[in-house]
Formats: structure tokens, C-alpha cells, sequence
């Protein structure tokens, strides 16, 4: 029941509405909101009025314009940076050491051997074309060779190059002695990819001999490795006992056996000190050599495969613990016989992420299959790219390449299953539509690391030095009192901290919602000395005129439905003393000394006139009259 | 009446022009007090008793202090920057390579040329060190021999001497043999410090200017760079005078220098590389030039999708005396920047692999009024004489050949030729070998003024490295590359390629990270006056209309109400003289000064007492006065105040 009588009177009060005029309430507003402007717009001659009107329109309008700027730099999430570097504990970083040449040529000679023979007779035809090429070719397996076959292009009359085949007798060509008539002066070699059974061919061109037939080396091999088991190229690779030699880390000796070996199929086996997959991450706590990590490895340079690894010497990365090792891209060359000095600084970078810049925590949000994932390694965006071109590969030519990772249930390219891979395959990593779709596709990881490395070198073992320690070092490995190292094989290599071993930059928001707030506040503030209560103020006056006008309409319409003159007054009529109150309520009564604030201090002088008579809006009504009058006198005066 | 007299009319009796509505500054600063929004003023006027009202006018003022203190500390620190660091992963623009051999000019080539100067440097040697000519340069050279009965034109011009330490100032013409005085002063290229041993003999060579009488004596430590120097100097002076097509056609061709060439993938030739001829290095070729129509860009990283060439440095072609290091030089730089090969090229060893991994670095730097640097050299005054975008090192450069120019009358050979100047050479300028060392001393102690007019570039890309080394070509394939290679360069080189006459360079982007750091102001026009705001608000609760109301109470009411009585006075003044007995002036002042409306502010009232005649306003109190209320609060007010004041004093 009470709540039923409390409802009425909040609808007959809706009703009534707030009691006062348009006029009355916008007076009453400006005299007393803390805004700095509109006060002065009631209180003084109309000149004046006049010009705090257009001012505090003017103000209020800077305000709104400068509320949009800074909303707007709000929203454009800028970042500050803060740049830390020093020397503190870290760990170190996992190190990843191969060979240049991926597997011992001893090894691989056997699935090499034919490929091997067609490449001599390849250079034999290039280089002395004239010498005996018919008691060699009985031998060859022409089935590789068939299958992209290498070609000379004859230049030497540009409108009408003429294409020969380096084994005439094998393909169609006329010429009966092809690399006779021709000398390196107009003839590049070239390399011819067909697809559709033969039918499409394109050849791809060389500059020089030298790229093109070890390009050509290099795609065959790819196809030979790709039909091996990879539990058999692990095997035929260099053995951890047979490439790392001495380990010392800081001053506890470290052995083959704390590297973890990865199979990479560029450089064959490689082995990762302190990748903290299995066991806890070592940290280094001192800077300089002697709490660094030092390696003696052994690169075998005279079992090296011939034509895939014409660069000799050790290939080593520095990353981060549990993060893939990406060492084609991003690995360093140690050279034989020499001792590599890496000093190593982390550069580190540490992003905000969304929305602040687009990069990626861990990697989930990127539209691409991780197929690193099964190393169990953190995202990088290499992972991704690699792992993008495998996607395309596997959709535009049906087989994995043999360099990348295979996602489950696909084989690796090669010539016997998928005839048309290699064509496929060279025309999508030249293509840089699939680049850049890779490009758009990977986003960034947030936190960006580098290990900067100073490298320095030194010719190692000295002379003076190079027989007891290559005594000692095939003594430990082979039991043998020859020699059985050389100088061209060893490397010696250092990594340790440098004396300032970290250096971080870090993202923070530039601008947080304090910030906002406190310019907005300071923008209002300075214009128009205005607060967040200004606001609550002006917007309880919208209310009050909405509900003003909506009481007006309602009553209007009444009004006119009814056509009776007392449509003002909707629902019961009013008291005489409800009228009284609407008018003579001081608390929204614009008094005329209104510019002074004390005149509230003797609010029951408005009182005292009788109450019984009503003067409809009489104070209101006064202040226009009074203005007049004195205006009037003052020209009379003047 | 007309219609713009209607309109005047109406505008003056709806927009009256009045004066303040205060008749004394006292009031007016009463009013102020009372009215304003700004907090603490109001205090001084309602505070009771001297001791607060002076605490209060204390606190108001110091207020005012800080709100003025912080915002000149806020206008001062406008010109601040704040950092940003960005990565992203992306396209890269590939940087111009620029890759010159060591040796300028093939020795064969250039050999009619230098014959005098190398026979005499020959002689010089063995006669100063009893150096005897290898065999194998010998049979290359068989020239000297017959030198001998020609007269020396070097040492004449600048003699090589030998010192000895016991006899100073003494000194021996080692080809004449004859023992001269040496004059002047005597500069030791060697510096005190740098005493390796105690050597006797000191070699060192003397420059003159013209009239010979002022001489600076150069000696150095060590006989080779005695030498080397001079044959430097000798070698320009040679050079200066050979014209660039010849030079060009002396040096080496791009399909002899590039043995292989590819990029990103793909195959490239001498095609791709454009020639840049430097003075000290002869043919240089970059890779990826301006002058390409597009600028190749990688979008993988890794080596071998960069650049990777084979270099054929041919040994044999070496000049002994000029360059005594084997390989080539390399400059990664910006496509429009000019390569300062000699400063800070990398050297390339024959033999070897060398990989360059990049990473690249952008700035940007804020231009004035943040920093003094420069967006692209225009407001530098020092004409860029190279053909490139400004840098502070091509700045340095052209200011100081063009001081050269102004100074000594002709330009130094190692750097570019300013319009209407020439090369220095003996023939034209005897003594500009002085002119140019004194220069350059001046120049190296930043007396030419060069280092101050120079500013740095506000943006620069930066190509990190990480170079490595590694064998090449591998004991297992030396044999068929070096087979294949020959018959690759069979076109330019007839004879079979060794393993020492070649360099392999890698040059790659090790990732496609490209990290910006982007200087931004720290401060905007928005910031700062929200900031001001922030401070008035905190301190006074003060705005700009408050400022405004200062500006308007202060200076136009004030002195407004300053110049009404002045010229009340003096109209008083003027009418007292003109009627000199009159009873109306003093009724008019005591309108003025009435009590009853002294105090009171309010408008109408102060205008009536100010201008009707005083005697209805003052004297009928019966007649009920629109303002009742306003006058009995003043006068409650007042009351109030006076009881307070008894109060505080009792």
C-alpha cells in the first residue's frame, strides 16, 4: 500500500512537473553553476551580457574542440618507451653449433654416387667441351638428368638464341657436339624446369656456370635426401663426439652430452647448448671470457660434400632459451683454424601489444599452424613464415619441401612421386605474392630479442702451440697417437657477456585514462573553471527542460482535444498553495542582488510579502522592466 | 527622423554606454572580491580580524606566485621530446652497395704514367733502407735501369730527408747526399708518446711555400709511412692531371671485378651495378643505385636471399707503393648518400666468405626549435659540391675544399671539384702541398669554423652488421669451383683463377625487423593549456574568464573609474571658475560622496545617486525603494563588520 501511494505521488509530482519556467530555470542555472561564465551573463548591463554570452559560448566551444583532441590521442594508443641496460645475472644464451656441410660426404656417398658422376661429366662438358664425352656418358643414370635437365643457351646472336643440351644425344637437339662452338663468351647455362609431363617448360637462367650448376646440384640433392628416412640422415650427419671436443663452461667442464642435437636439413646435425628444454636454463653471472662458454669443435673440412657446401668452417647462432633456431637466416660463420671472441649483448624489446602495436604474445591469434610447434619452441615469426611457404607449397604442388617441417599425414617432394615438384617449386619462392601473403599473414612476436655479438678473431693454435694441442685433442677423440686433427678443421670459438650485457626497451602507454582525465579536467578547468559536477549540474537542467517541454506538449495537446481554457493544469487541479509555491519558491527565484551570493544568507526577507496574494512571475518579470528604466534614466541623464 | 538616427537611437538606449558601475576603487575591489570565481579573494574581504585577512591576502599571493612559477617552468619545458622505439616486420628496401677493389688502377695500366716516380721511390729505398726489388716485380717492371741518367723531377720538388736524432736541425738530402739547415719548424708526424724504439734516423720530407722561406718539415716515425706519404702526395699531383675518362678506362670494368653475381634468388650481372669513380679507389661499382628505376627491396631474410657476389681481386695488378693491403671494399649505405669508401668501408679478404647480416635502424630526429639538425641541408651555409643528399660528413667535406679553393687556389684531389676550381698540381700551383697541409691542420683542430656551421641530419638509416668469416671455397670443392669460376671470367682474364684472387660477400638482412626511433614532441599547444588550467585550477580555482574578469576589473574599471574622477574634478574645477560662488557643486559632491549609497554597489542606485539630484533619493525614506533588502544588507553587513572589529580588538 505505501509503495502504491508512493507511486501515485511520484506520477501526480511527474505531473505537475518541476515547477517553474524555461526562463526562471536558465536564470536560475546561471547563477548559480560553479561554470565560470554564465554567471556573468544574468548579472550585469547588456553589453555586457552580450559579451560574456558570446564568450562563454566561445569558451565552451574550445573546450568541446580541445575534449576532442585529446579523446582522439587517446585512442590512437600511443606508447613511450623506457630504455634500462646494465649487468645483471642472466641466462645464457642457448647456443647452437653445425657444420657447414650437413652430412660426412663418406657417409652419403652411396645415394650421391650417380649424382655425383653426372655432375663431373656436367663440368667436364662445360669446361672441355672438346675432350672425350662418349666413353663417360655409357655410365651415367639418365633418369635424374632427364628430369631437369641443365642446358646451354647460346647468346651470341641475341634475336635467336639457340638452346643446346649438354648431353645431346640424350634430348632433341641437332647440335651433334653441343658446348663445341660455344665458350662462356655467349653461353650461359641454364636450367630447364618442366611441368605437365614436359609439355610446359620455362628455363631458368644463370649469369654464371658456377650458380647454376651448384643450383642444379643442390636440387637434386634435396630430391635424393627427401626419400631417405630422417632417422637415417640423423645417422649419416656428424656425431656430437665427432664435432664438439673440448667444452668449458665457466669453470665447469661440460661435455657432448650437454648439448641437445636437432636434426636441420641445411647443415645436417646441430647441437644446442642450454636450450632449457629439459633442465633448467644456466645462468652466467660474471662478464669476460673466463665465465663464458668455450668451444672446440671440429669441422672435418676433407669430408665435406663437395658441391653442397662450398664454404667451410662452423655455423653458430645465438637465441634464446626454448625459442627454434632459425641458423640459415640468422647464424654466423667461425672460421677453421682460428679462435672466434663473441662478446654478447641481449637486445631486448618488449611490446605492449594489442592495441598499442600489432604483434602477437604467443602466437595464437595468427591464422597459420605453427609446424615448429613440435619442438615445443615459443613463436617467432620466421616459425610462421616457414611454416607459411610449407602451406603453400603443400596446396600448390602437393608435397612438402624438404627443408621445412611436414604438418601431419604429407610426404616430401621428390621426382619419383611428384614429377612436377621442382618447377613448383622454384616458381613459388620467386613469386612474391606468396611473400608478402606470408608477410601480412605473420604478425610479430611482442618481444623482439638480439643477441648483439662483437666479434673478434685470432689465428689458432699458435705455431708454437699447434702440435701438442692437436696431439692432445686426436688422442682424446680417436685414442690414436697420430695426428689425426688438422688446423683446417678446429675452431675454436668464445662466447661470453660483454660488460653491459643487457639492454631493454620497454613499451608503456603513453597516455592511460589518468592522463585523459586530468587534461580534460585541466582543458575545462582552464576555459571555463568548470568540474565533473558542472557537467552532473547542466545535465539535471536538460532533464528539467525536457520534462518542462514535455509537460508543455502534453498539456498543449490536451488542450486542444478538450478545448478548455484550464488545459494548463493537467490531473487534479492545483491548491492554492501548490501555486504559490511554484511561483514564490525561493530556491529558483532570480532575485535581482543575485550578483551578491550573501543575498541567501536573509532568505525570509522574500518571504515577507503576504503570501495570499500571487504575483504571477513578478520578480522574474522585474529584472527586464528595471533594466529599461534605468537605461531610460541614464539617457536621460545624458 | 531618419532610419539610422531610429537604429542609433534604439542601440544607444538598449546598449547604453556606461562606465564601471563602482564610483571608488575601493568598492570596485570589493565588488571584485565578492564576485569572483577565483577562490581566496573572497576570503580577504570576509574574513574577520586583521590577522587572517592578512594570512589570507599572504596565501592569495602565494598562490599567484606558484600559479606563475609553474607555468614559466611549463612554457620553458615546451620544447621537450619524448623517444618511441618500433619494430616491424616487413618489406625491406635493399641498401646500395658499393664495392671497390683496394688497388685504384691496374699497375699495367697506370705504369707509363708513374714510371719516374716508381723508379725514384725504388732508389730512395735502397739507398735509405738497402731494399732490393723482389724478383717478381722485376720481370714486370724492367724500367728503372734505364732511368738512371734522367734527373730526378720528385725529389727536387720535395725532397725525402733524413734526420738524425744527435744532430738537430740537420738534416741529409739522401739523394743529393748533401747536409742541409733546416729552417722552420719541424712537425714529427710521430708524437712523442708513440716512441716504439729509439730510432737514429728519422725520415721525413720538407713542404715550402712559394718563396721557401716558410717551411714546415714532416717527419715520421717509421720509414714506411715517410714513403708512403710521399708518394701519396706525388701520386695526386699525377693523377690530378689524367682526365676522367682515361681514369676510368684504366681502373677495372665491372664484368672483371664481379665475377658472379646474385640476388634474392635470382641471377644479376654487371648490368645491375653502376660505376662510381672514386679518386683514391678508382672504379667502384654499386649495387642497387639510385639511378635504378626501382629500388630492389628483399622480403626474406636469410643469406641467400640477399646479395652474393664473387670477387676477382687480381693481385698481380697491385701498385706496391700506394696500397699494401689484398682485398676489396665494401660500403653499405642509402640509395642517395654518397659513399665515403675511404672512411668507413669495410675491407674484404681474398679467400675468404665474408657474411654481412644487417639489421637495419631508422632515426628521426626532430628539426628546430627541439634540436640543431638539419631536414635536408638547405639552411646550412655551405654549398654540398657532391651529388648526393646531405650529410654532416659531405658538409665537412665541402666546407673544406671550398676553404681549399678560397685558399690555396685549387681543390684537393680526393674529394669532388667545386664549380670553376680544378685540381691542385705542381705545374699550375708550386707550393699547394703546404697550403693543404696547413689547411688540414686547421681544419683537423676545427679552426676553419667547419664543425660549427656543420649540422647534423635529422633523419638516418643505420645498417647494423654482424660480419663473419669463414674459408672458401672448402678444401673439397676448391678444385671444380675454381675450374667452373675460370670459365665464367674467360672472357676478361686468360689465365686459370686461384683461390687468393677471389672474395666471396655475402650481404643479407639476417630478419626483416626494421626498428624506428621516432623522436614526437612531448608537449602539444592542448597539453600546455590543460596543463595551465590544471595549475589554476589546483592553486585558485581560477580560469580564463577569470583572467578576463582581472583584465576588466583591473585595467578598464580601474582606470576607467581613475579617469571619471579626474575629469569630475576637473569639470568641477571648470565650473567652480566659471561661477566661482555657486551652492550647486558642493550638493552634487556630497550626491557623490553619500553615505547611504557610498557602499552601496548596486546599479541602479549608484546611477541614481550619481546623476538625479540627491534630494529624493536621500531625503524621502517613506517611499518604498525597489532595492529594501540590498540596502539592509549592506547595512547588516556593515554592522556586522564593525562588531567584529570590536570584538577582536576588545
Amino acid at each position: 500500500m505505501p509503495v502504491k501511494k508512493y507511486l501515485l505521488k511520484c506520477l501526480h509530482r511527474l505531473q505537475k512537473g518541476p515547477g517553474y519556467t524555461y526562463k526562471e530555470l536558465l536564470v536560475w542555472y546561471c547563477n548559480n553553476t560553479n561554470t565560470h561564465g554564465p554567471k556573468r551573463i544574468i548579472c550585469e548591463g547588456p553589453k555586457k551580457k552580450a559579451m560574456w554570452f558570446l564568450l562563454t559560448l566561445l569558451f565552451a566551444c574550445l573546450v568541446c574542440w580541445q575534449w576532442g583532441v585529446f579523446i582522439q590521442t587517446y585512442l590512437s594508443w600511443e606508447v613511450s618507451v623506457s630504455l634500462s641496460m646494465g649487468f645483471k645475472t642472466m641466462n645464457f644464451p642457448a647456443v647452437t653449433v653445425c657444420n657447414s656441410s650437413p652430412f660426412q660426404y663418406s657417409k652419403v656417398k652411396h645415394l650421391l654416387k650417380d649424382l655425383y658422376k653426372l655432375m663431373e661429366a656436367v663440368l667436364d662438358k662445360i669446361l672441355a667441351p672438346k675432350s672425350s664425352h662418349t666413353n663417360t656418358t655409357s655410365t651415367l643414370n639418365f633418369t635424374i638428368w632427364n628430369h631437369t635437365p641443365l642446358v646451354l643457351i647460346d647468346e651470341r646472336n641475341p634475336d635467336h638464341p639457340v638452346v643446346l643440351n649438354l648431353f645431346g644425344d640424350s634430348h632433341n637437339s641437332s647440335n651433334p657436339a653441343p658446348g663445341s662452338t660455344c665458350n662462356a663468351q655467349g653461353c650461359k647455362v641454364a636450367m630447364r624446369l618442366c611441368s605437365a609431363n614436359g609439355t610446359v617448360c620455362t628455363f631458368r637462367n644463370f649469369t654464371s656456370a658456377t650458380q647454376a650448376v651448384t643450383e642444379w646440384y643442390i636440387l637434386q640433392a634435396t630430391n635424393i635426401f627427401s626419400q631417405v628416412l630422417p632417422q637415417d640422415l640423423v645417422g649419416m650427419g656428424y656425431a656430437p663426439d665427432r664435432i664438439i671436443l673440448a667444452c668449458l663452461f665457466g669453470t665447469e667442464p661440460c661435455s657432448h652430452r650437454n648439448f641437445t642435437p636437432i636434426f636441420y636439413p641445411d647443415y645436417g646435425n646441430c647441437y644446442i647448448f642450454n636450450w632449457g628444454m629439459t633442465e633448467k636454463a644456466l645462468p652466467s653471472a660474471n662478464p669476460g671470457t673466463e665465465f663464458g662458454l668455450k668451444l672446440i669443435l671440429d669441422i672435418g673440412q676433407e669430408d665435406y660434400v663437395p658441391f653442397l657446401a662450398s664454404t667451410a668452417g662452423a655455423r653458430l647462432m645465438l637465441h634464446e632459451q626454448r625459442t627454434y633456431p632459425f641458423i640459415r637466416e640468422e647464424g654466423i660463420y667461425a672460421m677453421a683454424g682460428t679462435e672466434t671472441s663473441i662478446g654478447v649483448l641481449l637486445d631486448k624489446l618488449q611490446g605492449k601489444g594489442e592495441p598499442y602495436s600489432p604483434c602477437t604474445m604467443n602466437g595464437s591469434d595468427v591464422a597459420i599452424q605453427n609446424l615448429y610447434s613440435d619442438y615445443n619452441t615459443t613463436y617467432s615469426i620466421q616459425a610462421c613464415l616457414h611454416s607459411c611457404f610449407q602451406d603453400h607449397m603443400i596446396h600448390n604442388c602437393s608435397c612438402g619441401h624438404y627443408l621445412y617441417p611436414l604438418p601431419a599425414g604429407e610426404k616430401y617432394c621428390n621426382n619419383r612421386d611428384f614429377p612436377d615438384w621442382a618447377y613448383c617449386y622454384l616458381s613459388l619462392q620467386m613469386s612474391v605474392v606468396q611473400r608478402e601473403t606470408c608477410l601480412s599473414m605473420c604478425k610479430e612476436s611482442c618481444n623482439d630479442t638480439q643477441y648483439k655479438m662483437t666479434i673478434s678473431m685470432a689465428d689458432w693454435p699458435s705455431e708454437a702451440s699447434e702440435d701438442w694441442i692437436l696431439h692432445v685433442l686426436s688422442q682424446e677423440r680417436d685414442q690414436s697417437s697420430n695426428i689425426t686433427l688438422s688446423r683446417k678443421g678446429i675452431v675454436k670459438l668464445n662466447i661470453y657477456f660483454q660488460e653491459f650485457n643487457y639492454r631493454t626497451i620497454e613499451e608503456s602507454p603513453a597516455n592511460n585514462i589518468v592522463w585523459l582525465l586530468s587534461n580534460l579536467g585541466g582543458q575545462f578547468g582552464f576555459w571555463m573553471g568548470g568540474s565533473v559536477l558542472c557537467l552532473i549540474e547542466f545535465g539535471e537542467i536538460i532533464i528539467d527542460f525536457i520534462w518542462i517541454t514535455v509537460i508543455k506538449l502534453v498539456a498543449s495537446c490536451k488542450g486542444l482535444r478538450r478545448r478548455r481554457p484550464q488545459a494548463p493544469y493537467t490531473g487534479p487541479p492545483p491548491t492554492v498553495a501548490e501555486l504559490v509555491e511554484a511561483h514564490t519558491n525561493f530556491g529558483f527565484q532570480p532575485d535581482t542582488t543575485s550578483c551578491r551570493p550573501n543575498a541567501e544568507v536573509y532568505p525570509d526577507q522574500q518571504t515577507l510579502p503576504i503570501p495570499g496574494t500571487p504575483p504571477p512571475n513578478y520578480d522574474s518579470l522585474r529584472l527586464q522592466p528595471l533594466d529599461t528604466m534605468e537605461s531610460d534614466s541614464e539617457v536621460e541623464a545624458i | 527622423m531618419a532610419p539610422g538616427e531610429k537604429i542609433k537611437a534604439k542601440i544607444k538606449k538598449n546598449l547604453p554606454v556606461r562606465g564601471p558601475q563602482a564610483p571608488t576603487i575601493k568598492d570596485l575591489m570589493h565588488w571584485y572580491c565578492m564576485n569572483t570565481n577565483t577562490h581566496g579573494c573572497r576570503r580577504i574581504v570576509v574574513s574577520r580580524g586583521r590577522l587572517r585577512r592578512l594570512l589570507w591576502i599572504a596565501f592569495t599571493l602565494t598562490a599567484v606566485a606558484l600559479i606563475i612559477w609553474q607555468c614559466a617552468l611549463l612554457v620553458f619545458s615546451f620544447y621537450t621530446v619524448s623517444v618511441s622505439i618500433k619494430v616491424h616486420f616487413q618489406k625491406l628496401d635493399f641498401p646500395a652497395v658499393t664495392i671497390c677493389n683496394i688497388n685504384p688502377y691496374k699497375y699495367s695500366a697506370v705504369s707509363d704514367l708513374l714510371t719516374d716516380l716508381d723508379s725514384e721511390t725504388k732508389q730512395a729505398l735502397l739507398s735509405l733502407y738497402g731494399v732490393k726489388e723482389s724478383r717478381k716485380r722485376r720481370e714486370a717492371g724492367s724500367m728503372p735501369s734505364t732511368l738512371e741518367g734522367t734527373p730526378p723531377r720528385f725529389f727536387k720538388l720535395i725532397p725525402l730527408l733524413v734526420f738524425n736524432e744527435n744532430e738537430k736541425g740537420k738534416a741529409r738530402d739522401f739523394f743529393t747526399g748533401r747536409k742541409r739547415k733546416i729552417s722552420g719548424k719541424i712537425i714529427h708526424k710521430a708524437s712523442n708518446v708513440m716512441h716504439v724504439h729509439e730510432s737514429k734516423k728519422l725520415v721525413g720530407f720538407q713542404l715550402c711555400s712559394n718563396d721557401t722561406s716558410d717551411c714546415a718539415t714532416y717527419t715520421f716515425s717509421s720509414g714506411i709511412n715517410a714513403i708512403q706519404e710521399w708518394y701519396k702526395l706525388h701520386y695526386m699531383n699525377i693523377m690530378a692531371q689524367v682526365p676522367l675518362e682515361k681514369k676510368i678506362n684504366m681502373s677495372y670494368s665491372a664484368e672483371e671485378l664481379l665475377v658472379t653475381c646474385f640476388f634474392d634468388g635470382m641471377s644479376c650481372d654487371a648490368r645491375n651495378f653502376t660505376l662510381f669513380h672514386h679518386p683514391m679507389y678508382g672504379n667502384c661499382y654499386t649495387f642497387n643505385n639510385k639511378e635504378n628505376a626501382t629500388i630492389l627491396s628483399t622480403s626474406m631474410g636469410g643469406s641467400e636471399y640477399g646479395l652474393q657476389v664473387i670477387l676477382y681481386i687480381n693481385e698481380d695488378e697491385y701498385n706496391p707503393f700506394l696500397v699494401s693491403s689484398t682485398g676489396a671494399k665494401v660500403l653499405i649505405h642509402q640509395q642517395n648518400e654518397y659513399p665515403f669508401i675511404e672512411d668507413v668501408g669495410m675491407e674484404i679478404e681474398t679467400a675468404m666468405s665474408t657474411s654481412i647480416g644487417m639489421h637495419l635502424t631508422e632515426s628521426f630526429k626532430l628539426s628546430e626549435p627541439y634540436s640543431q639538425c638539419t631536414e635536408d641541408g638547405s639552411d646550412v651555409p655551405v654549398t654540398n659540391i657532391y651529388n648526393a643528399a646531405y650529410s654532416l660528413q659531405i658538409c665537412l667535406y665541402s666546407c673544406f675544399q671550398t676553404k681549399m679553393v678560397e685558399k690555396c687556389g685549387c681543390a684537393q684531389y680526393s674529394q669532388p671539384l667545386p664549380p670553376a676550381a680544378n685540381y691542385c698540381n705542381y705545374q699550375q700551383h708550386p707550393n699547394w702541398m703546404y697550403c693543404y697541409y696547413q689547411l688540414y691542420q686547421a681544419f683537423v683542430r676545427e679552426e676553419l669554423g667547419c664543425q660549427s656551421v656543420c649540422k647534423q641530419s635529422c633523419s638516418f638509416k643505420e645498417w647494423t652488421l654482424t660480419t663473419s668469416l669463414a674459408q672458401w671455397p672448402s678444401e673439397a670443392s676448391e678444385k671444380w669451383l675454381l675450374n667452373v669460376l675460370t670459365w665464367d671470367q674467360s672472357q676478361q682474364i686468360n689465365k686459370k683463377l686461384n683461390k687468393t684472387d677471389l672474395a666471396k660477400l655475402l650481404i643479407f638482412y639476417k630478419d626483416l625487423n626494421q626498428r624506428s626511433i621516432m623522436e614526437s614532441p612531448a608537449n602539444s599547444i592542448e597539453m600546455l593549456l590543460s596543463n595551465f588550467g590544471g595549475q589554476l585550477g589546483l592553486w585558485m580555482s581560477c580560469s580564463v574568464v577569470c583572467v578576463i574578469e582581472i583584465i576588466e576589473v583591473f585595467f578598464i574599471d580601474f582606470f576607467s573609474i581613475i579617469a571619471r574622477r579626474q575629469w569630475h574634478k576637473a569639470k568641477d574645477w571648470w565650473a567652480r571658475r566659471q561661477t566661482p560662488p555657486s551652492t550647486e557643486t558642493p550638493s552634487s559632491r556630497q550626491g557623490q560622496d553619500n553615505p547611504a549609497l557610498d557602499t552601496d554597489d548596486d546599479l541602479p542606485t549608484f546611477t541614481s545617486a550619481m546623476r538625479l539630484p540627491p534630494a529624493p533619493g536621500s531625503t524621502v525614506p517613506g517611499t518604498p525603494p525597489p532595492r529594501y533588502n540590498t540596502l539592509r544588507l549592506d547595512r547588516a553587513f556593515s554592522s556586522q563588520l564593525t562588531d567584529t572589529q570590536l570584538t577582536n580588538e576588545l
